[in-house]
């Protein structure tokens, strides 16, 4: 029997261990709450190692809205949203919050408890930083924001050290800012702890995204959509290691053996964007076409610590500094000359054969710049690319005959280019 | 023979630009204005349909070609949706100088330590690029222009209020001091000035809802004469072609950048800063002090700053008592024609 011929159980069994791992996280809010120990909200490409750090439970409002999606309940949650007053094209992950929240969703419906206080940064977008103003209000409770200075395909290196100066500034006024809320105090040493687990668990993400190299890739986004998770609430945990390394070991295993994902391997393909968490199931579809996703820059970014300037032994020893530098440099939020470059030389390691792109329709600031960076891939690479209208979180905004018609056209194509 | 000025353009979708560091350098600040009658087709091919629509036709006009005086562009952070255009912009728009001012989200010391070493770096920049000097003298002498520009406007702010000039007239005045070479500007302002001294109460306006106005960026004046032809007199407002723009001076006794820097961190905030909920008490303010009859909030289409701030000054507005309308709007002259039965029940229920 061929290599290629072997089949697989597409998800990694390790993957399974996810749900614990995601259910001792829960189960770690409300400990938190039994103990009267401080929480906090935090957006996503926040510093949460931090609040590790200083003995905060971290709880990820964006990570709930996402089960609330998979768990069918985000559509009453938004239009809860819209009743209050916010508009329909508003960000449908805060939508599902304020939903959750007014609906007293529990964990398992993707709500979540009122926080000592709230930490935004607008690393990502500052959708984030006004989702918080609205929640701070609304729940009444201490919000610190961080401002990140936007990086331009123009920006040099004077002022990029002024902008992590001024990132930096700001993570030392946190710490202070957490004191004064919590009574709790910047530990280094308990930081040092944290930030070694960080890193770990970054490596190994990223040693399992080394693996999506081999063809045929030995996981799908069955593993990485929902493995993502630990990345951004647990940075700075042991368990959620132990769990990447089992993934790790298996995929290996596969690779070894040439097992892929898939059964017949027949396309590799990059999806940019956030996935649409309600209909999980259309990337399942792609799979009729002998198509499977390889990389996904959403899903990779979030192993923070890839700028080679940002060394084990920074993180390990002046932790702020380098988390100012890594809030500058997170790929999800590339410049677009970067972003362009980046896409071009992913899609070259990783053997990708096509780009699919997720407008989002309630995330403008992913959104933008899309036009532009496909119309380079395909002009200055060769690389075909699909742009698809949806939405990560609001099933209203999902056509999915739509969608599928037009994957069906892409595929049609793609069969011409790569079997020409 | 009159030297034409070359023009530095800022797209800004508040104003945050100091502009007297372009004057310093020897150019006319030129603020950059959407046209609602133009039909936006290549600026399409960047920008998603689901996105602010102003921005949208700023980029248009900069595709098809920006007035041939203008020698570089200022972009000042907005919200993130604008913020990441300004890539768009490096890729469409070839000029010899582009530069994004991080204005910042916050406003505490440290965001003032930031802004000024962004400043720092928009001046050197700028001496790099056209071989000039921009001094601490040339600063201090166009803040000290500025700063009567924005005062004598303040003054002709308040004859809104005593219903001698309309806020669409006044609306049109500020649009020209941000696109006009300031020296002809100050004559401007002071010829009008001079006019509306003397000059009595429109009777007509007398009549009219008096109303605050506030906001995305508003900047077609024919916006507000449909709004002045449906039954309101604006009074005061909260825009950047409006208050937003001389509600404030700089002060002239501080070292330059810094008092720049310093503000445009104290003036009144913006829905796209941090916390821009604070918006509110300068809203109140202003209503109160105007004795405006009702607020309407204007968010164009896709203005998510505007969007989120809506239901919270919704609540804070009833809790006070005084009228509220939200309304979003659509950069297109036509489509302000469908709103007419919102804005004329809201005019009659005042």
């Amino acid at each position: 029997m061929s290599k290629q011929q072997q089949t697989s159980n597409k998800m990694l069994n390790a993957t399974q261990g996810l749900k614990n791992i995601m259910g001792r996280h829960f189960l770690a809010i409300e400990q938190a709450f039994r103990d009267g120990k401080p929480t906090a909200w935090a957006t996503s490409g926040s510093p949460v190692e931090v609040l590790y750090a200083m003995d905060v439970q971290p709880m990820l409002p964006e990570n709930s809205a996402t089960v609330s999606a998979a768990q069918k309940f985000s559509k009453n949650f938004i239009e809860k949203a819209e009743d209050e007053g916010y508009s329909y094209d508003l960000c449908s992950y805060f939508k599902t919050n304020v939903g959750a929240v007014l609906s007293n969703a529990n964990m398992i419906q993707g709500g979540t408890r009122k926080p000592s206080f709230m930490l935004s940064t607008d690393v990502i977008c500052d959708t984030h930083v006004n989702w918080f103003q609205v929640q701070a209000e609304r729940l009444n409770v201490p919000h610190y924001s961080i401002d990140v200075p936007h990086v331009v395909s123009n920006t040099n290196n004077r002022q990029y050290n002024y902008f992590k100066k001024y990132v930096s500034e700001q993570l030392y006024e946190l710490l202070d800012f957490i004191q004064e809320v919590t009574g709790n105090e910047y530990d280094e040493e308990k930081a040092r702890e944290v930030s070694k687990n960080s890193w770990d668990l970054s490596m190994v993400w990223q040693q399992i995204y080394e693996l999506r190299k081999n063809v045929p890739c030995p996981i799908s986004t069955r593993d990485t959509f929902g493995g993502l998770f630990p990345l951004f609430t647990m940075p700075g945990l042991k368990e959620p290691i132990r769990l990447y390394k089992r993934m790790y070991k298996e995929a290996k295993e596969r690779v070894e053996k040439g097992v892929g994902a898939l059964k017949h391997e027949k396309y590799r393909l990059m999806f940019e964007g956030i996935p649409y968490w309600h209909s999980l199931k259309w990337f399942s579809n792609l799979e009729k076409y002998g198509a499977i996703i390889v990389y996904e820059p959403y899903t990779y970014a979030f192993s923070k610590y890839m700028n080679p300037k940002v060394t084990k032994e920074m993180v390990l020893n002046k932790p702020i500094e380098a988390m100012a530098e890594l809030m500058l440099s997170f790929w999800y939020i590339y410049d677009l000359k970067t972003r362009i470059k980046k896409f071009a030389e992913t899609v070259k390691e990783w053997k990708i054969d096509a780009v699919i792109m997720h407008e989002n329709l309630s995330c403008r600031p992913n959104s933008c710049g899309l036009y532009d960076l496909k119309r380079h891939l395909m002009e200055d690479y060769n690389i075909p690319c699909l742009i698809v209208s949806a939405d990560m979180n609001d099933p209203r905004k999902f056509n999915e005959e739509q969608m599928n018609n037009q994957v069906e056209t892409f595929m049609e194509i793609l069969e011409q280019k790569v079997h020409k | 023979m009159k030297t034409i000025m070359k023009k530095i353009a800022i797209f800004d979708s508040g104003v945050e630009t100091p502009e007297e560091i372009i004057l310093a350098a020897g150019f006319t600040p030129y603020r950059l204005f959407g046209d609602p009658n133009l039909q936006v087709d290549r600026a399409n091919e960047h920008i998603p349909p689901t996105h602010c629509l102003w921005t949208r036709n700023l980029l248009e006009q900069a595709i098809r070609g920006l007035d041939k005086d203008i020698v570089g562009l200022i972009a000042t952070h907005g919200c993130d949706r604008t913020n990441r255009e300004f890539d768009i912009w490096l890729e469409c728009v070839k000029l010899g100088f582009m530069f994004f001012l991080n204005s910042p989200r916050k406003r505490d010391k440290v965001s003032l330590r930031f802004f000024m070493d962004d400043l720092k770096e928009l001046i050197a920049q700028l001496e790099e690029t056209f071989k000039v000097k921009i001094s601490e003298n040339g600063l201090k002498e166009e803040i000290k222009k500025m700063n009567q520009i924005r005062a004598m406007l303040k003054k002709i702010s308040e004859f809104r209020s005593k219903m001698i000039i309309t806020g669409s007239e006044f609306h049109a005045l500020v649009k020209n001091v941000q696109q006009s070479n300031k020296d002809e500007s100050l004559k401007l302002l002071k010829s009008t000035l001079d006019k509306i001294t003397s000059k009595d109460p429109l009777q007509k306006i007398d009549k009219k809802k008096k109303i605050l106005l506030t906001g995305s960026d508003i900047d077609d004046t024919e916006f507000l004469k449909y709004l002045e032809d449906l039954g309101f007199t604006i009074v005061i407002d909260d825009l950047c072609v409006g208050t937003k723009y001389f509600w404030h001076t700089v002060d002239e006794g501080e070292e330059p950048i810094k008092a720049l820097a310093k503000y445009h961190l104290e003036k009144p905030i913006y829905a796209t800063k941090f916390p821009s909920y604070e918006r509110f008490n300068h809203l109140k303010m202003l209503a109160q002090t105007y004795k405006a009859d009702g607020v309407i909030n204007i968010a164009q289409k896709f203005c998510e700053p505007v969007l989120y701030d809506h239901p919270y000054l919704s609540k804070k507005f009833k809790e006070l008592e005084i009228p509220y309308l939200f309304v979003e709007v659509t950069y297109n002259r036509e489509a302000y024609k469908q709103l007419s039965t919102r804005f004329s029940a809201f005019a009659e229920m005042i």
